[in-house]
């Protein structure tokens, strides 16, 4: 199982701090495109992976046990 | 009766001797802590303006010497803007050039700590009345305000003699140039944004970290989170906090110091992560890479008319930039049956369901819209 955390509005659209999902052997960017089917959550291709608190790829591939935090780019300021 | 008083003098030459010497005393430890430089400004004692900072072990004397010769560039004078100008301003880095391209509103005031009401009544350009505050806290720092776009020319005309750039734009294209410029011309910038509760920052150096094309690839479609989420002081001040300690950082050339992970919060949901960047340059990136053709100084590559971040407006940024006569226009557009109010730096045209605020340089604001062909009907409407 992976822990999915989401940051800022994705948060909002999601209803929840994080997700309990089964992602191992999949990449971030079969991630991301799974999550925005089922939540509806838009423009996620531009939004930052880190997987154990490390910058990741679209292209990295998830591991059991991994935990995974969207954190969209903001442009206020 | 004469040796009496005699006596009685004495006495009281030695209690003044004593008293005097007592207060000698009393205050030499003072006088030795003030330092060898005593002077005064506007009736103030300056002699322990930066004593504080100095007596920080990471900047002392020399690290304070050396942020008096730095030039910061700050893009921007919003709330990120105002606040780390405020910051740097009141450290006595030695130059300071900031530069906006709007000007103050009542909506600023919450959280723009460098505006005042009367600015917003004089529809002051945000650089202006910024420049005008900025020389009041601290008249050591030489304070240069340009009213205008942050565009890739003047980006890369300001830059040669810039120490550290500070991020305080609201949008991505401008961001985008600014790493461009950054890479090209090795000049560390620190990347800041926030919106909500939310918020973010990470330090670029070239050669060094991954730069902000590394991390987004292309410019991220911007305005929904912006027109949405609002924003609260506390995420601007935290923001400015952490860019502003990495740039003293930077100034005092404490390089070891600097934070190579990308930081971001959330002050409502209590939530504070720091994402490891190390992995994260990008060997193809075209702006920091190894065939780099640093796309976003490109004049074809940028837009010429832009939504404003948070605010029901587009920005007009005609082709060919050049001095408008303001007083003329004024005039004919007096003539035509426009209520027209200005000042020397803009035009404020009310026409309808939307307002035009015209600057000298031929940029437009069309208030009331986010549709940029409206918008530019608008504009070409008055201005040809």
């Amino acid at each position: 199982m992976n822990k999915v955390l989401f940051f800022a509005h994705l948060r909002d659209v999601v209803g929840e701090e994080f997700l309990m999902v089964e992602a191992a052997g999949k990449t971030v960017a079969e991630l991301k495109a799974e999550l925005a089917g089922k939540y509806d959550l838009p423009r996620l291709e531009t939004v930052m992976t880190a997987i154990n608190e490390e910058f990741a790829s679209n292209d990295e591939v998830i591991k059991d046990g991994d935990e995974i935090a969207f954190i969209p780019p903001v442009s206020g300021g | 009766m004469r040796s009496r008083l005699f006596r009685r003098l004495a006495g009281d030459e030695v209690f003044y001797n004593r008293s005097l010497s007592l207060l000698k005393q009393m205050l030499q430890p003072k006088a030795r802590r003030l330092g060898e430089f005593s002077f005064q400004k506007g009736g103030m004692k300056m002699n322990e303006r930066y004593s504080r900072q100095i007596l920080f072990p990471g900047i002392g004397k020399e690290g304070q010497d050396k942020i008096s010769r730095k030039h910061v560039l700050i893009i921007g004078a919003g709330a990120l803007g105002s606040g780390n100008a405020e910051i740097l301003t009141r450290a006595g880095v030695g130059k300071i050039t900031i530069v906006d391209r709007d000007y103050v509103e009542a909506s600023n005031l919450q959280r723009q700590q460098l505006y005042t009401e009367e600015d917003v009544a004089e529809k002051l350009p945000k650089a202006a009345a910024a420049e005008k505050r900025l020389k009041a806290i601290n008249s050591d720092v030489d304070i240069r305000a340009i009213i205008g776009d942050a565009t890739p020319e003047m980006l890369e005309e300001l830059v040669p003699d810039v120490d550290v750039m500070m991020d305080a734009t609201d949008n991505f294209e401008t961001r985008m140039a600014m790493n461009d410029v950054a890479q090209k011309h090795n000049i560390p910038w620190i990347y800041g944004a926030c919106v909500g509760s939310f918020g973010m920052s990470f330090s670029i150096i070239p050669g060094k970290t991954p730069c902000l094309n590394c991390l987004l690839r292309t410019i991220p479609l911007q305005g929904m989170t912006c027109d949405t989420g609002g924003v609260i002081s506390p995420t601007v001040q935290m923001v400015i906090s952490h860019q502003t300690a990495e740039a003293l950082k930077m100034l005092v050339e404490d390089w070891d110091a600097v934070r190579t992970s990308f930081v971001s919060f959330d002050l409502w949901r209590n939530q504070y992560t720091s994402m490891k960047m190390s992995k994260a340059k990008f060997a193809g990136c075209l702006s920091c890479g190894e065939e780099r053709t640093y796309p976003y100084l490109d004049r074809e590559n940028m837009t010429k008319t832009t939504v404003l971040c948070g605010r029901d407006t587009v920005q007009i940024r005609p082709a060919n930039t050049g001095e408008i006569s303001l007083e003329q226009l004024a005039a004919q557009l007096s003539s035509l049956g426009y209520n027209v109010k200005g000042n020397p730096y803009l035009l404020s045209v009310e026409m309808g369901e939307e307002r035009m605020v015209i600057f000298q340089d031929g940029r437009a604001l069309i208030h009331g819209t986010k549709d940029l062909t409206h918008a530019k009907t608008i504009y070409q409407r008055i201005m040809g």
